[in-house]
């Protein structure tokens, strides 16, 4: 039921920035119809040189990787970290060796040279 | 409580210690200027062979050859498990063998392809002791990922990638089937452990017209179809020969042994102990028919070597179909009979394969002449092919008949005949293969390079074993035994 008052609240801000967008086109002086100096792709004045595509740059996918596997990680920390005192020694140590398992897994990733960026 | 299980789980936790040093050292040296970045594959190769023999006296000490639960009721330690896992670390001991040469011929400095040989064969060790199903579903998950993988380590290789991604969605989707049918099973029952599993679906008659449950009846089919297509039966086959084809040898090698052991030994555990009914039979039934069916027919039209490996394990599949079709304590002990002599076949089919792949080793046609070439591995062929087709005095012919006598003495006619029948089939290309070997005149003489030491000890036992098992079968016989009482009782 706590959930309630976020479900409204998501409505709100919805409508609050639909209106706060659409006002300002109200007033827009020369809706619609803009130089088309003003149109084309932002290079620092100059026209584009090449080709709008570029290789995906294969740096960015173990980032995305590994922080898929740390938020994993970090959702199995979450029902671990708020009752400590209840599970004990065995629950503390059975726990430490999940995140000691990844630790290795990023030494890896590391010691590769994925998480450089030059 | 859960400390007290460390002694039975030291295999599992020395291997992935095994590992985690293995990946460590291989990544450091690997990356290390001071040694000229080395290539560890042959090195880290050496070491997780090393940690096989290691593992398998810790299995036989962990052991106590009595039944055991452990981890709070996730898996069991009993005479079949006891004895699956001693197989399951040989053959991964086989296939490590198997890969030492491989990658430095193709140059490959990726020591991970042999790191990641460890993590599955603990989860598969855990697969074959699990008693629960999640603890199924999570070891299957754990050992097809590094399949996923190792099916497409190549990547200027378009095979490669196509078999790898061919292979991650049509490998996920069976545990996926499996997962909906635990799921119903678990909604139906509230139970996930094994022997709860067992004691509720006792005597429950779950017949398809007259049912009493169908919500059970619809997990257990869904479960037995995950299994069956995680095993490549016929219906759910389809990717089977693109991957084998596409992958490296040396997964092709590895696919249909050690993963095969476990889900096998893992069906075992949840269909003859947990639900033990007639019902799940009828799905075992017609797939085993459809791949015997399939695996003859379609292995008689391939040209290429690793396509027709591919529909000869397709076609052995349904034969330990048939040991669960029957579910008698005869059927289960031919199926791990079938299963133990299929590996070891595989094995030998795999590492003349891998030994003669140096020179494009790509067609059926390029054995042409090996028995002038080299007269010896072309015995080899011959002594490990005529078993798959099951002439008499060799292991394959023991183990087939030992199934068909099986299915015969639990009334299952039709499945003995339809087995001897595509046995016959069989027969004829795998006697192609003696006829290209000694009898063709290729115009193109291809010259192998000689196995390697380590291969050729592979072929050598496998040979022998499979020709002096008629001879003196009681060992194993009574072994089977042994683990077929396992889950019976």
């Amino acid at each position: 039921m706590e959930f309630a008052p976020i479900l409204v609240y998501s409505v709100i801000s919805l409508l609050l920035s639909l209106i706060s967008i659409g006002v300002s086109s109200l007033f827009a002086s020369s809706f619609g119809s803009a130089y088309p100096e003003k149109l084309p792709a932002h290079e620092c004045g100059s026209d584009p040189f090449d080709d709008a595509r570029s290789r995906p740059d294969i740096r960015l996918h173990p980032v995305s990787i590994s922080s898929i596997i740390f938020d994993s990680e970090v959702t199995s920390l979450f029902p671990w970290a708020v009752p400590p005192n209840k599970i004990g020694l065995s629950g503390f140590w059975s726990m430490m060796v999940s995140p000691s398992i990844s630790t290795i897994g990023s030494v890896h990733e590391w010691k590769k040279g994925a998480s450089d960026w030059e | 409580m859960f400390e007290h299980d460390f002694p039975a789980l030291f295999p599992e936790i020395f291997l992935i210690n095994a590992t985690i040093i293995l990946l460590i050292y291989g990544v450091v040296f690997s990356t290390s200027k001071k040694y000229d970045y080395p290539p560890l594959v042959r090195n880290a190769g050496w070491l997780g062979l090393l940690s096989v023999p290691i593992t398998t006296p810790l299995v036989a000490v962990g052991s106590p050859l009595a039944v055991a639960n452990l981890v709070y009721n996730d898996s069991v330690i009993d005479n079949s498990t006891y004895f699956c896992q001693i197989f399951l670390l040989l053959s991964t001991a086989s296939t490590t063998v198997m890969c030492l040469d491989y990658f430095k011929q193709e140059s490959s400095n990726a020591f991970e392809s042999i790191v990641l040989i460890s993590p599955p064969t603990r989860s598969m060790l855990f697969m074959i002791s699990a008693y629960d199903s999640i603890a199924t579903y999570s070891a299957i998950e754990l050992q097809s990922l590094r399949f996923y993988v190792i099916a497409a380590p190549k990547r200027d290789s378009e095979f490669s990638t196509e078999a790898g991604s061919k292979y991650s969605p049509s490998g996920a989707f069976p545990p996926g089937i499996l997962l909906f049918g635990c799921s119903m099973i678990y909604g139906f029952t509230g139970a996930t452990n094994s022997e709860e599993l067992a004691k509720i679906l006792t005597g429950y008659e779950i017949t398809l017209f007259g049912a009493q449950s169908s919500g059970i009846f619809m997990g257990i089919l869904f479960v037995a179809v995950g299994f069956l297509s995680k095993i490549t039966a016929v219906p759910s086959h389809m990717w089977a020969p693109d991957v084998y084809e596409g992958s490296p040898t040396v997964v092709t090698a590895s696919l249909p042994i050690a993963p095969k052991i476990s889900i096998l030994a893992n069906m075992l555990r949840v269909f003859i102990s947990s639900f033990y009914d007639p019902t799940w039979q009828q799905p075992f039934f017609f797939r085993s028919i459809a791949s015997m069916i399939l695996g003859a027919l379609a292995a008689m039209a391939q040209n290429k070597v690793k396509r027709l490996l591919a529909y000869s394990s397709i076609g052995h599949v349904g034969h330990p179909s048939i040991g669960f079709s029957c579910g008698t304590i005869e059927g289960i002990q031919s199926l791990l009979i079938g299963i133990f002599i299929h590996v070891l076949m595989t094995v030998n089919a795999s590492a003349i394969v891998l030994a003669l792949r140096q020179n494009r080793f790509k067609y059926v046609a390029d054995l042409g002449a090996l028995a002038r070439t080299n007269p010896i591995l072309a015995i080899t062929p011959p002594i490990t092919t005529f078993p798959y087709a099951g002439i008499p005095p060799l292991a394959g012919f023991c183990s087939k008949f030992y199934l068909f006598f099986a299915a015969l003495g639990c009334g299952a006619y039709l499945l003995a005949l339809i087995g001897v029948v595509t046995s016959v089939i069989s027969c004829f290309y795998y006697i192609r293969f003696v006829k290209i070997m000694y009898s063709d005149t290729p115009k193109t003489w291809i010259l192998y390079k000689p196995m390697d030491r380590e291969k050729s000890l592979l072929p050598a036992i496998t040979v022998f074993f499979l020709t002096f098992f008629f001879p003196y079968p009681s060992p194993s016989f009574l072994v089977t035994h042994q683990m077929a009482l396992g889950p019976c009782l």
